[in-house]
């Protein structure tokens, strides 16, 4: 059968749509030229200014400290309720589902106003605490998804294996389901963590000043259309190490094989 | 084994913590946002107390319905521009071989883990008069030399399409690689073109991944921000951008939430009409968007 | 004599659907002893209920005197090999067969010396530091089950073993598991919907049929002289006759009326008694065909047939001849020495015949029962 050459048109023209912006920020972060409309010289300076900027680093510093903290805390809050999920059947886990799956659907400028508000109403100071608070609460939901999803893969029958060998229902989760569940948590570890380091609009709305977290720097600067080019610079960085952890994260699953 | 025997005080012990979390910072906050939106606003940016209708009465001013209606149309023609990308797209993936297929997927989804700002910002350096787009477009005769790309409904549109596809291609493919592709050949066998094959065989068979794509574009798309703040000018307002102006800008919390409040119903609709349809048909929408979370 | 293992008035129900209803058993220590029948007969339910995973809802489990109906599973003396052998595969072959032991916190050298020992039953010592996902399924069946006979059980659950594996495959782990019975000795109760299985590794039998135990028995009694025509039907293959009892002979046979045939003469054990409606059986392996009537006709059942089917099997040949209304199966060794100079073919009309004692007798044949060959008699309708 002559199989269509549409499909394979549309995805090669999808991928170079996806990938042309992204192209040329790069290439213009090596560009003398402050626009970036011609070539005018190949440069770092721009990797130098970006070095010089105390203000992203600082901003830096915030995002990654939020980022550790949002994603150790909405790892735990998860992965307990991914738990609930998968082995409870009762109204109190549909409700429980309902409250886990919203907050992934509605958009995010909900979620920052809706924050924004309770901290006013609440006296909070508006800061790194804040952010923090925010992150959790979004990120927990990517979290439950991902591990409720390896829950529901998982090989019941090899609880029910541990039991027969003797194993308490603690001991089976110590031994069994938690070392095969690992690979999920770390997954969903990854996510929210990416999520956290990537979030704007509701960290705009809830980061107060001192609390800038480097997506909110960014933005002032694209704003301020000041320094466009050491945004590039900037961006350029930030791909290499998205690169980077894709690959070494891909390396690492391809290592742990199939221990599912 | 059965959680039957198990006490309640565990499942409840389990749930408490995400359930009172969310409680707590996601239900509340939304609660309190509908009850300030019927609120007096002070003029120091606060609140005042007592109850008002005013607020709702002055939504109504001229300008609001215009930026509703842009709101939704510019989400719903992102939406079907992103299926009409998607569909082929990741038919393709799932047709391509198994090397290709993880090659693919990569491709894909690396940029959705790219910083959202920078790509937006990426755009508005193409689209700069002086960027490279527009110059290769006047020298190739297809744009007058002093035509606008950037702060305009278009620009968002091009961008809101940009940011979203991933999300539409995703559970597409993952249908897509479900689907026994044995289907289309009977289609063929039958009589059928490729074509009417396409449409009444592989279209219908992953008809819960075409919703899920479609909820999963058009809601966030509702209330999209930061491209029509980067890249619309004051002619292509989103709704977004008026709660954050009311909220930020203007320090008039009682209109920002109300506008809020008319977002979430906003949202709330498609998704409930979603839910019924799941419902009459069998299925749950929640399992599609868990399959395509993956 | 109080049995080992016993199961007194066992009942289990999954909503409106009995699964397992009143059943009782008694297993003698060391016994290889099988749970035979179709799917959804209740005997993966019954293993599960003495395994821990399942409360009956009446009845009571009993092992070595003690009632271990409220245990749960992790205190049982009793260990089993899963289907899909649930195979830790996070954990090395090693790891895996020490995993009991472990988790009893016994000392390293008892275990490093029980597993030694275990790796040299199953003979897999040079595959100890492997992955489940890097071993066959053969192999996996035999970490499975040095993992569990480790632990030294009381009782040995199988639960359809070697429902896995391919034919050949079956047919090897089928004299392993033999033999492992025989070294070590503890009693196994093993699940199966192969006869095949069943009869060949079992001491004794438990034929159940849709949440009840239809008969208990050796090998060669369940073959023999089945005591339904469920068992009848379900072990190896019949024919069936129905008709009605017409008088009793000689006081162990009893004479029967089928629709078309001449009266037919049965051996009768159970002494069903004549006037009712019985269920005559007859193993294909126990007909014979020949071109001409046989010469010893004592107690013998001779009905003139046309052969419609032949199937050449290699080693027997089984032929389908219509007797009037109904369908016969006959099933035939090869042997020169019995053999005519043609062998017979379609269409030709021969002689059936059997032997009265090689025919049972049963209640009346119900179409529930069916699981395989013969056709009913009149009417037509199964």
């Amino acid at each position: 059968m002559r199989r269509s050459r549409v499909p394979w048109a549309v995805t090669a023209g999808v991928l170079v749509f996806l990938y042309l912006p992204i192209a040329v920020l790069v290439v213009n972060s090596f560009n003398a030229s402050r626009y970036g409309g011609t070539w005018e010289g190949f440069t770092l300076s721009w990797y130098a200014r970006l070095f010089r900027e105390r203000s992203v680093w600082l901003a830096l510093r915030n995002t990654a400290l939020i980022g550790a903290g949002a994603t150790l805390v909405s790892v735990v809050l998860g992965t307990a309720a991914a738990f609930a999920l998968h082995r409870y059947d009762s109204r109190l886990q549909r409700i429980h589902f309902t409250l886990i799956y919203t907050p992934l659907v509605i958009p995010e400028i909900l979620m920052g106003m809706s924050l924004l508000i309770f901290f006013a109403a609440a006296g909070l100071r508006l800061g790194l605490f804040t952010v923090f608070l925010a992150h959790v609460t979004f990120c927990i939901s990517f979290v439950a998804m991902v591990v409720l999803a390896r829950l529901q893969d998982f090989d019941e029958s090899l609880l029910e294996a541990a039991r027969d060998l003797g194993a308490d229902g603690w001991t089976a989760t110590r031994r069994v389901l938690l070392p095969l569940l690992a690979p999920g948590i770390a997954a969903g570890a990854l996510l929210a963590f990416t999520l956290s380091i990537d979030d704007f609009v509701i960290t705009f709305f809830v980061a107060g000043p001192g609390s800038t977290t480097l997506p909110v720097r960014i933005y002032s600067m694209i704003k301020h259309s000041r320094q466009l080019p050491t945004i590039n610079a900037l961006s350029t960085l930030l791909l290499a190490a998205t690169f980077l952890a894709a690959a070494a994260s891909r390396r690492m699953a391809e290592r742990s094989g199939s221990c599912t | 084994m059965t959680a039957r025997n198990r006490p309640r005080r565990f499942e409840w012990a389990v749930t408490a913590p995400s359930f009172l979390w969310l409680l707590l910072f996601f239900v509340a906050p939304t609660a309190i946002v509908f009850a300030i939106a019927l609120k007096p606003a002070d003029r120091f940016g606060g609140i005042q107390p007592g109850w008002t209708l005013e607020t709702l009465r002055v939504l109504a001013q001229p300008g609001l319905p215009a930026i509703l209606a842009r709101t939704f149309r510019l989400s719903a023609l992102t939406t079907a521009v992103c299926l009409l990308l998607a569909v082929p797209t990741g038919y393709g993936i799932a047709r391509a071989g198994p090397r290709w297929r993880a090659a693919l997927l990569l491709l894909i989804i690396v940029p959705f883990w790219t910083s959202f700002l920078i790509r937006v910002f990426a755009w508005q350096v193409l689209l700069h008069p002086d960027g490279p787009v527009r110059r290769l477009l006047t020298a190739a005769g297809l744009a007058a030399p002093d035509a606008l790309l950037l702060y305009n409904e278009r620009a968002v549109l091009l961008v809101m399409v940009y940011t979203h596809l991933p999300f539409a291609i995703l559970p597409i493919y993952a249908a897509a690689e479900k689907f026994d592709f044995r289907l289309l050949e009977a289609a063929r066998d039958l009589g059928a073109r490729a074509g009417v094959a396409f449409a009444r065989v592989f279209l219908p068979g992953i008809r819960r991944a075409l919703l899920t794509a479609t909820l999963m574009v058009f809601i966030p798309a509702l209330g999209s921000y930061v491209i029509p703040d980067l890249l619309g000018g004051p002619s292509s307002e989103m709704l977004g951008n008026k709660i954050a102006q009311r909220a930020l800008a203007d320090r008039n919390l009682p209109q920002a939430s109300a506008l809020s409040a008319l977002l979430t119903l906003a949202v709330l609709a498609p998704m409930f009409a979603a839910f019924l349809l799941q419902r009459r048909r069998g299925g749950a929408p929640a399992g599609a968007a868990l399959e395509a979370a993956r | 004599m109080s049995a080992f293992l016993r199961f007194d008035g066992v009942s289990k129900r999954y909503g409106a659907v009995r699964a397992v209803e009143d059943c009782a058993l008694e297993i003698e220590r060391g016994e290889f002893y099988s749970l035979l029948g179709p799917s959804g007969c209740g005997k993966t339910t019954l293993l599960r209920i003495l395994a821990g995973f399942e409360r009956p809802d009446t009845g009571r489990v009993l092992l070595d005197g003690e009632d271990i109906t409220e245990l749960p599973p992790n205190r049982r003396k009793v260990n089993t090999i899963f289907q899909n052998y649930a195979l830790f595969p996070h954990l090395t072959v090693y790891e895996n067969i020490a995993f009991g032991l472990r988790v009893a916190r016994r000392p390293s050298a008892e275990i490093r010396a029980e597993v030694a020992r275990m790796l040299a039953l199953i003979q897999m010592e040079d595959q100890a530091g492997k992955r489940p996902d890097q071993i066959s399924g053969g192999q996996k069946q035999r970490v499975a089950i040095a993992r569990a006979l480790i632990n030294r059980p009381s009782v040995l659950l199988l639960d359809e073993p070697l429902a896995a594996l391919d034919l050949k495959l079956r047919q090897r782990m089928l004299i392993e598991l033999d033999q492992i019975h025989d070294e070590v000795g503890i009693t196994f109760l093993y699940v199966t919907h192969d006869q095949g299985e069943a009869m060949s590794l079992s001491d004794r039998i438990a034929v159940m049929n849709a949440g009840r135990i239809e008969q208990i028995g050796r090998p060669t009694e369940i073959y023999e002289s089945p005591r339904s025509s469920f068992v009848a039907a379900f072990i190896g293959d019949t024919n069936f006759f129905e008709g009605v009892g017409v008088e009793a002979v000689n006081g162990d046979y009893l004479r029967v009326a089928v629709d078309g045939l001449p009266p037919l003469l049965c051996f009768n054990d159970k002494r069903i008694p004549a006037g009712g409606r019985v269920s005559l059986s007859v193993r294909p392996e126990k007909m014979h065909l020949s071109r001409d009537p046989p010469a010893d006709t004592e107690r013998r059942n001779v009905v003139a047939a046309t052969v419609e089917d032949v199937i050449y099997l290699g080693s027997h040949t089984r032929y389908w001849a219509r007797v009037g209304r109904h369908r016969v199966a006959v099933q035939q060794q090869h042997s020169r020495y019995l053999l005519d100079e043609r062998p017979i073919t379609w269409k030709e009309r021969v002689w059936l015949s059997w032997h009265a004692d090689d025919g049972y007798m049963l209640e009346q044949y119900r179409a529930a029962d069916e699981g395989l060959l013969s056709l009913p008699s009149a009417g037509g309708a199964a």
